[in-house]
């Protein structure tokens, strides 16, 4: 069988591409000579003297192979450089034409030479020679154009050109294949050029795209097809292969990779002077779960010039492993790089930002990120300065930012829940009851700020309050710029001071806390500081300040309690303190309060579950993904995940870029109703369109 | 959504660098003597040496020099009318290697020399392939050329396939494959109603007689007459025609009877047909309002933005007046004065039509 004939078989199998079954009387299929027969074929040889005449060696030889592969029996001729004097003047023209693949001209050429001589026949080997040419040009167009159906239309009319000096066509017919559905065809075609084509560079790029189109058994069988020669043909392209195979799989964790793949990969890496191998390895690591392998892996991609995936990588994964402050300068440095390395510094920002107790942070660090916001319009940035600032004592400009932030994100209820708090501490009850009215229905701890009853359900189901840290103090905050557009009159950029006495106006400005409004205690306040009190007082002191939502206060009167009661009452202070602490985000303190005092079964199980759901929040919000996901399977095994928890779970996932697990999450919270959910499922979707290598 | 052909850039003076004349190989003298010749070997020749390079590519100077589906369709039929069977297969080659790639049949609509790859819209323009399918259809019966019949036949019928399509109650020629249809605009089908040239849609339905054309024909004949919009009652370049509500200039396109739609009287006439309302219409505004040229109109004044004193445009009212009342075509109007790609090309198109069908012009 002619190695034409089993092109045209790969090709005719192709069964999308219409009306093939015609094409297979093509005209150099006629042409060529039945198989074993004796007869020397005519064969068209003006292109071989032309190309001979002009000393145009590889054409020449080009044209020998093909007309090789079309007529197996004929032997080009022995005259070929001497000259021809019977030449029509015309041909070598058209010819010359067609070396510089002036196509139109030649056509036009003919087309006049027609009209002044009627009957005039060009060459048919020209003919068919430039029929070939220009369909590999149409083809070359339509698969720029990505216009698959077009290539496999265009290489089954001609089939003519799919020979090995037209190799670049033939990988285009390949993917072509692939394109539309029919990888196996692909397989057939590369393995015909491995059969039928000598050069080497080709082989080795033939083999190369297969890598890039194929994968599994069809991959396979191609590579198999490697000459037999001392040194395996394509040894070369295992690494290729290798990386690939890590490669797709850094980008979705459904695969999987053998460890034997990653060693060796590993050892590439590390012998190698690039940074790309790292970066594969670093981003399989990373989203496999393992930040603190990805972080090596990623710096050491980072000092190779690995640029911005290196960069995100390595914020991405230190904040993973708790080392967000470490990430900071890195994140800020890329964060111009593009999209997701600005993005990885907001949320870097806003996880160290919005953690409470707040972070000590150099001044610069906090003064640099706001500009960064501003330009971004980030609702989670501005909204991390909101707790930033909340959180020392900014009231004020926590109000602008979390104002900016709803300005950002009008539906975002954690923006609204802070403008709200805030609004409330600095009296400003217009601003409250529009929020509230707003949110009436859809936030019950927005209503919790307008209404003493929905105060009190909320307080029963404690500690759901989650993300409410209260004020508390910090030997030196760290001023916080407010936002530029959403301030009306611009305020000093260090408007620490006047927001600090406006803010502790209820707080403990200083350690003499001097409750006002509602007293807590019916002992006097010095008989508390002096604790002279009863447990039972000091029980009952605790939670009146805890519904204060002052909990540092209401953790020394707690205190008391565990230390001078017994019984009902020391568990019930234990619970309190540890609430106290939840409150405060002190998930490690609460748990320490927590067993201070044996509990009964049932709160015990209440409070642990609802202990590592903060651990979970708290480590959320520090984007630290993977404790967060730990607290959560640990939460599991004592209550039932409610939907906020599963969302925070499918979220850290998504930080985790384990998109699979996330959008499974994500995709039952939204067939339960949960309406965050359809925001994951975007941002899954905006981020796994795009490629990243 | 692809907007297709916006004109506006056509006002604007390119100069055009004179192209190097296409490589004759063969002694001159040998043009068709087949009948279509209407248009002048020195005409065409004009045209040619500006307008299409050595490659076949027809050039729209006044367009940043890109190439379309309808200027190689324009370029086919003039050098079909011209009996330049060389030049044909030119325009011809370079037409279907370069433009002649879409999966459906039809021709990419863009492309532009300085892209790589050069079709920077994969879209289709559904007047450059009905002029293409046209002209091929044309020469291929003139010269006895079955390729061009059986290229002609494939385009004429992915048109009906893809672009002749029932939206809205209507038969409508959509003018692209995607962007413009009901379920892809909340105005649409949106519409441009130079795109239905009617001279070719016999012709084509000789090739692909399960599309109906006579319909589409009839349809665009309805719509040009309910199109007359605003105090000039002229038709928008880009419509709105949604189901059960009146036409209206089409969302995002500027609301002006422009360089799309002065050619429709030039294609009616061509057709046959010289006295519709619309052309009553255009013909009251270039020649009462406009002093006898063509105008851009705004469709909600009425007010005239820029007469068009090019001599293509210019041609374009000549023509129309002599169809209607013999009026004979000015001395200036009688050659060919090659300007930019488009009007040149209406020219050509208007002088062809007044040689064979009103002679009498010309004396």
């Amino acid at each position: 069988m002619s190695s034409l004939r089993v092109l045209l078989l790969i090709l005719v199998g192709a069964a999308a591409v219409p009306a093939i079954g015609q094409q297979l009387a093509s005209p150099s299929e006629n042409g060529a000579a039945p198989a074993g027969a004796a007869t020397t074929p005519k064969v068209d040889e003006s292109a071989l003297r032309f190309f001979a005449a002009q000393g145009d060696k590889q054409r020449l030889d080009a044209e020998i192979a093909r007309l090789r592969a079309l007529y197996p029996n004929w032997q080009p001729p022995k005259d070929l450089f001497s000259p021809t004097p019977d030449q029509d003047p015309d041909i070598p023209r058209l010819w010359a034409l067609f070396a510089e693949g002036k196509f139109s001209d030649i056509r036009a050429a003919i087309a006049q030479r027609q009209a002044s001589e009627p009957g005039w026949q060009p060459p048919a080997d020209l003919m068919e020679r430039l029929d070939e040419g220009e369909a590999a040009r149409r083809l070359v167009n339509a698969s720029e154009a990505k216009q698959w159906a077009s290539v496999l239309r265009i290489a089954t009319d001609t089939p003519g050109m799919l020979v090995c000096a037209n190799m670049d066509v033939l990988w285009r017919v390949a993917e072509a294949f692939v394109r539309t559905g029919t990888p196996q065809r692909a397989k057939d075609l590369f393995i015909y050029i491995l059969t039928s084509c000598p050069n080497p560079q080709e082989r080795v790029a033939t083999a190369q795209k297969a890598l890039q189109l194929l994968d599994g058994p069809d991959l396979d069988a191609v590579l198999a097809r490697a000459n037999p020669d001392n040194t395996p043909e394509f040894a070369g392209l295992r690494e290729d292969l290798l990386r690939m195979r890590v490669g797709r799989a850094a980008q979705d964790t459904t695969l999987s990779v053998s460890p034997g793949d990653i060693a060796a990969l590993e050892q590439l890496a590390r012998n190698g002077s690039v940074a790309d191998d790292a970066l594969v390895l670093g981003w399989y690591a990373f989203r496999r779960g393992d930040a603190a392998r990805a972080v090596d892996w990623f710096k050491l991609a980072l000092d190779r010039q690995g640029g911005a995936s290196a960069a995100e990588g390595y914020v991405l994964a230190l904040a993973a492993t708790g080392r967000a402050q470490e990430a900071e300068p890195i994140a800020y440095q890329w964060r111009d790089a593009g999209a997701s390395n600005r993005k990885a510094y907001i949320d870097l920002m806003a996880g160290l930002l919005a953690t409470a107790p707040p972070p000590r942070l150099e001044q610069s660090v906090v003064a640099r990120f706001a500009p960064v916001v501003q330009e971004a319009k980030s609702a989670t940035g501005a909204q991390a300065l909101g707790w930033y600032a909340y959180n020392t004592g900014q009231i004020r400009t926590a109000a602008s930012w979390f104002r900016t932030a709803v300005q950002w994100a009008p539906a975002d209820e954690v923006s609204a829940y802070g403008l709200a708090l805030v609004s409330q501490r600095l009296k400003d009850t217009a601003t409250l009851d529009a929020i509230a009215a707003s949110w009436a229905g859809k936030s019950e701890r927005i209503l919790a700020l307008v209404s003493p009853a929905a105060r009190r359900r909320l307080a029963s189901r404690a500690p759901a309050i989650a993300s409410q840290p209260a004020p508390i103090s910090q030997p030196t905050p760290m001023p916080v710029s407010r936002p530029t557009a959403a301030t009306a009159a611009p305020l000093p950029l260090n408007g620490a001071l006047p927001d600090r006495l406006a803010g502790y106006e209820d707080g403990p400005a200083s350690g003499a806390s001097a409750p006002r409004g509602a007293p807590c205690s019916s002992a006097g306040d010095a008989a508390f500081r002096a604790g002279r009190v009863s447990p039972e007082e000091g029980l009952a002191r605790g939670w009146c300040l805890l519904e204060l939502n002052r909990p540092l206060e209401a953790i020394n009167a707690f205190d008391i309690a565990v230390r001078d009661g017994a019984g009902r009452t020391a568990e019930d202070a234990a619970y309190g303190k540890s609430l106290a602490y939840m409150r405060l985000g002190l998930t490690n303190e609460a748990q320490v309060a927590a067993i201070e005092t044996p509990q009964p079964p049932a709160r015990a199980v209440t409070l642990s579950a609802d202990l590592l759901a903060q651990r979970a929040i708290a480590a959320y919000r520090d984007a630290r993904y993977v404790e967060a996901i730990l607290a959560l399977d640990e939460r599991s095994r004592l209550a039932p995940e409610q939907q906020d928890l599963m969302s925070i779970r499918a979220w850290s996932y998504y930080h985790l870029r384990d998109f699979v697990s996330a959008r499974r999450i994500f995709t039952a919270l939204r067939d339960a109703g949960y309406p965050e959910a359809g925001a994951g499922i975007d941002a899954i979707l905006a981020v796994t369109r795009q490629v990243r290598s | 959504m692809a907007r297709l052909m916006a004109r506006l850039g056509r006002g604007a003076g390119v100069a055009a660098a004179m192209l190097v004349a296409a490589a004759c190989l063969v002694a001159p003298g040998a043009f068709a003597k087949e009948p279509a010749g209407m248009i002048s070997r020195d005409d065409w020749a004009a045209y040619s040496a500006r307008f299409v390079d050595p490659s076949g590519r027809v050039i729209d100077d006044a367009n940043g020099r890109i190439s379309h589906s309808e200027g190689q369709g324009y370029g086919m039929l003039l050098a079909y009318l011209a009996g330049d069977k060389a030049g044909f297969e030119r325009i011809w080659t370079f037409t279907r290697t370069e433009l002649l790639i879409r999966d459906d049949g039809l021709a990419a609509w863009r492309w532009d020399p300085e892209a790589d790859p050069h079709v920077t819209d994969i879209n289709a323009a559904s007047d450059g392939d009905i002029l293409i399918a046209y002209a091929l259809a044309l020469a291929g019966e003139a010269w006895s050329v079955p390729d061009y019949v059986s290229s002609a036949t494939r385009i004429a019928r992915a048109l009906g396939q893809q672009v002749v399509r029932r939206e809205a109650g209507r038969l409508v020629l959509l003018p692209g494959v995607t962007g413009f249809s009901v379920g892809e605009r909340p105005d649409g089908p949106v519409l441009n109603l130079s795109y239905w040239i009617f001279e070719a849609f016999p012709v084509l339905a000789r090739l692909a007689p399960e599309v109906d054309w006579a319909g589409l024909a009839a349809s665009g004949r309805e719509l040009l007459s309910l199109a007359r919009l605003g105090p000039a009652k002229l038709p928008p370049d880009w419509i709105s025609a949604p189901a059960g509500r009146p036409l209206a200039p089409a969302d995002g396109f500027e609301p002006v009877f422009g360089y799309n739609s002065l050619r429709i009287v030039l294609y009616l006439l061509r057709a046959g047909i010289p006295d519709s309302d619309v052309q009553k219409a255009i013909l009251n505004n270039w020649m009462v309002q406009n002093g006898g040229m063509p105008a851009i109109v705004n469709i909600p004044t009425g007010k005239a933005l820029a007469r068009l004193s090019e001599p293509g445009y210019r041609m374009l009212a000549a023509t129309l007046a002599c169809a209607i009342d013999g009026t004979a075509i000015p001395a200036d109007l009688r050659r060919l004065q090659p300007s930019q790609y488009y009007p040149s090309t209406l020219y050509l198109l208007s002088l062809s039509l007044v040689s064979e069908k009103y002679p009498t012009c010309l004396r």
